[in-house]
């Protein structure tokens, strides 16, 4: 295969070519706040820049709460809330179900509520750990949880951590959106993985040319780094993923 | 001094843009518009074994076959389009004639015209008296049913997985790498006396469903770019920037307010310590300045950037001015002060004529006067809401570049969304290439109104 090489202003000049439109993005803009369920932010955008939601903003507001209710840690409250919506929604997946119950144990374990923790793990998970091999797993890591005196430290401790809420409350509100016939995930983050796809696949195309072809990338892709460290970074030979895959150059997690 | 040449290029570029708002489906698809077959090419046929109808659609075998050298082969007119997920098109056998061997397939140019199509190197075809597949060679292999009279029998090209497949009344038959480079013309042959075959290029429906067929191809790749991780928070981030560089700040409050509870303190305090701060700069002149505009009121919005900002406006031929005493100028004509208009022109606006860049816009502006309903004309464009947005927006940029802080009077242009667009429309544009530009660019358009089509 012959070898290209894309300089530099060659590269520029393509990316000046690109026109973007101002309406589309606002679009995506508009579609991230409401799938993620900024409301009022929605609300705001919908009168400064004129861009109509995709969906109802009413509807937000009762899907919030519930995902709110998650990420307080109120489970129970948050099992209630879904079923007034719709009932459907937990009879039909169980696996929402069983980790909002994992969620409701966590909850008492880090209450300190070790009784009723067991009972809990006993009576509502376990039956379900015997029809499915996961979420037995699951209950097992969750259960060792209480195999510590000092969880911080423990490996099982990542369970307690705040993104562990945000994990379930995303899936509830994942679920929630569904069954309103809406796309669960905001359309920005696939886009940006597939940013990341297309120049890894560029990547793997043009491997001779590498340095400049690279180099290249990494100037551009660069610059978005350095509006995020504030530093310009030199290029260095440990950029070779084009600088934006997480854990890249300069031992920051980077940001796109 | 600022250049307000460099800056508003951009601006000027959108104003364009916006020329096509009324068509805005065409105008998308017409970056990618390639020819696309819709009859069968009479011109270079095999001669004197078959006749292709009127219509140049149907073909049928007319002579008597004697040997492997007289097929009646027939190409599309054009070859099929590359620059897309899949292409397909459908035949209907209407009589198997003697021997029914019917077969369908690609072909390109230099292809023998008295050949199957399969039978000869770059070509494929799927052969209806054994059901096999021929590629490049005398022999074929086992690939699916035989076909006859009464079935619908159809060829593609699945330029994502580099395949040919083949379906059969509705069904997929099957499919198979394409080894083929370059052009390729969807290609029929009838090789026994009597044997006659419809071609379906699209004008009808197709019996088997190509969206479902697409739409489950683009899942697949969806799929595995599901799979890369990002940055936590990532999005949040390029969402937050992006209202600050357009001085949205209603909604960055809102916006903020709201990711207290869910985006830990820290990746936020990230934002708005090393990011943001260029953004941060005159957020709520420009979160004023674009209201004004919005609301049509661009009088006081030239009053409020000749008091903060005045050396935007010194040169009274710049762009900045020119936009907004040609959005004035709209104004006026929205709520039909035709004579206002026509003095506020001559007052402020027939100096731009000597601005070689800007006198074509200037143009349509004034082209507003010649119409009796200036929004149903070709500049109606102009009337929209959409055009008030791109004036502000070009203000808004314009005052991010008088921002002393700036190092490079470039990097205010755009948002860092607009970047990250523009670098994954340049990377799949480049993909493409690599790939002899066969397959689907990245476009943003058609992503945002994917859903309405699925659910259609």
């Amino acid at each position: 295969m012959s070898k290209k090489v894309i300089t530099r202003e060659e590269w520029e000049k393509r990316l000046n070519d690109v026109k973007i439109r101002k309406e589309d993005m606002n679009k995506l803009v508009m579609n991230f706040l409401v799938t993620e369920g900024y409301v009022e932010a929605a609300e705001k955008f919908r009168m400064e820049s004129g861009t109509e939601p995709d969906i109802d903003l009413a509807t937000i507001t009762d899907r919030m709460a519930v995902k709110k209710a998650v990420q307080c840690g109120n489970v129970e409250d948050a099992i209630e809330k879904v079923n007034d919506l719709n009932p459907e929604i937990l009879d039909t997946n169980p696996q929402l179900f069983f980790h909002l119950q994992q969620q409701r144990l966590i909850e008492l374990i880090r209450n300190g509520k070790v009784e009723e923790a067991l009972e809990f793990a006993q009576e509502e998970l376990a039956p379900r750990g015997e029809e499915n091999q996961t979420f037995l797993e699951e209950l097992e890591r969750t259960v060792a949880l209480l195999a510590f005196e000092d969880v911080s430290n423990c490996p099982v401790g990542e369970l307690l951590d705040i993104s562990q809420r945000l994990k379930t409350a995303s899936e509830v509100n994942a679920a929630i959106l569904t069954s309103q016939s809406h796309e669960k995930d905001p359309k920005l983050p696939s886009l940006l993985k597939m940013l990341i796809w297309a120049q890894n696949q560029l990547d793997e195309k043009t491997t001779l040319l590498f340095e400049r072809c690279q180099r290249s990338f990494c100037v551009k892709l660069r610059f978005v780094r350095h509006e995020c460290l504030g530093v310009a970074p030199r290029p260095s030979p440990s950029c070779r993923s084009y600088g934006v895959i997480p854990g890249g150059c300069h031992g920051v997690a980077p940001r796109l | 001094m600022v250049n307000n040449q460099e800056q508003l290029g951009n601006i000027l570029d959108l104003w364009q843009l916006g020329v096509g708002r009324g068509a805005e489906e065409e105008i998308v698809d017409m970056e990618d518009e390639e020819a696309v077959p819709t009859h069968l090419n009479t011109i270079n046929s095999s001669g004197g074994f078959h006749v292709v109808s009127t219509d140049k659609l149907s073909v049928q075998y007319t002579s008597s076959n004697l040997h492997g050298h007289d097929v009646g082969v027939v190409q599309a007119n054009c070859p099929a389009p590359a620059k897309r997920l899949v292409y397909y098109f459908e035949i209907f056998v209407k009589n198997a004639g003697q021997k029914g061997q019917i077969a369908i397939g690609f072909t390109n140019e230099h292809f023998k015209m008295r050949r199957q199509p399969g039978w000869e190197a770059n070509s494929c075809g799927y052969h209806g008296d054994d059901g096999h597949l021929y590629r490049g060679q005398g022999k074929g292999e086992d690939f699916g049913p035989p076909f006859t009279s009464g079935d619908i029998v159809g060829g593609g090209i699945n330029y994502a997985s580099q395949q040919f497949f083949f379906t059969k009344n509705g069904e997929l038959v099957g499919a198979i790498n394409k080894e083929v480079k370059g052009d390729l013309f969807p290609t029929i042959a009838v090789h026994s006396q009597n044997e006659e075959v419809n071609v379906n290029f699209g004008q009808q429906p197709f019996v088997f469903d190509i969206e479902a067929y697409a739409a489950e191809e683009r899942l697949k790749q969806q799929m595995t770019i599901e799979k890369k991780s990002l940055p936590l928070h990532v999005s949040h981030g390029i969402v937050r920037s992006y209202l600050l560089h357009y001085g949205y700040q209603d909604t960055l409050n809102s916006f903020d307010t709201a990711s207290k509870s869910t985006i830990p303190p820290i990746s936020v305090a990230q934002e708005n310590g090393v990011s943001e701060q260029g953004d941060m700069y005159a957020l709520s002149q420009r979160k004023v300045l674009r209201q004004l505009i919005r609301g049509g009121d661009i009088d006081s919005a030239l009053v409020k950037l000749r008091e903060w900002y005045p050396q935007l406006v010194q040169n009274d031929t710049s762009t900045i001015c020119f936009l907004l005493h040609s959005q004035k100028f709209i104004e006026l004509v929205r709520v039909g002060y035709l004579e206002d208009a026509v003095k506020y022109a001559r007052a402020e606006l027939s100096k731009f004529f000597e601005v070689t860049h800007l006198s074509y816009l200037l143009q349509d502006c004034l082209a507003l006067l010649a119409y009796e309903e200036p929004l149903k004309s070709s500049v109606g464009y102009l009337l929209n809401v959409a055009q008030r947005e791109v004036v502000a927006d070009g203000v808004n940029v314009m005052v991010l570049s008088t921002d002393p802080s700036l190092k490079d009077s470039q990097n205010c242009l755009h948002s860092r969304l607009e970047k990250l667009l523009r670098q994954l429309t340049a990377c799949c544009l480049e993909r493409r290439l690599l790939n002899g530009n066969q397959g689907e660019a990245f476009n943003l358009h058609r992503v945002l109104h994917s859903t309405k089509r699925s659910k259609r």
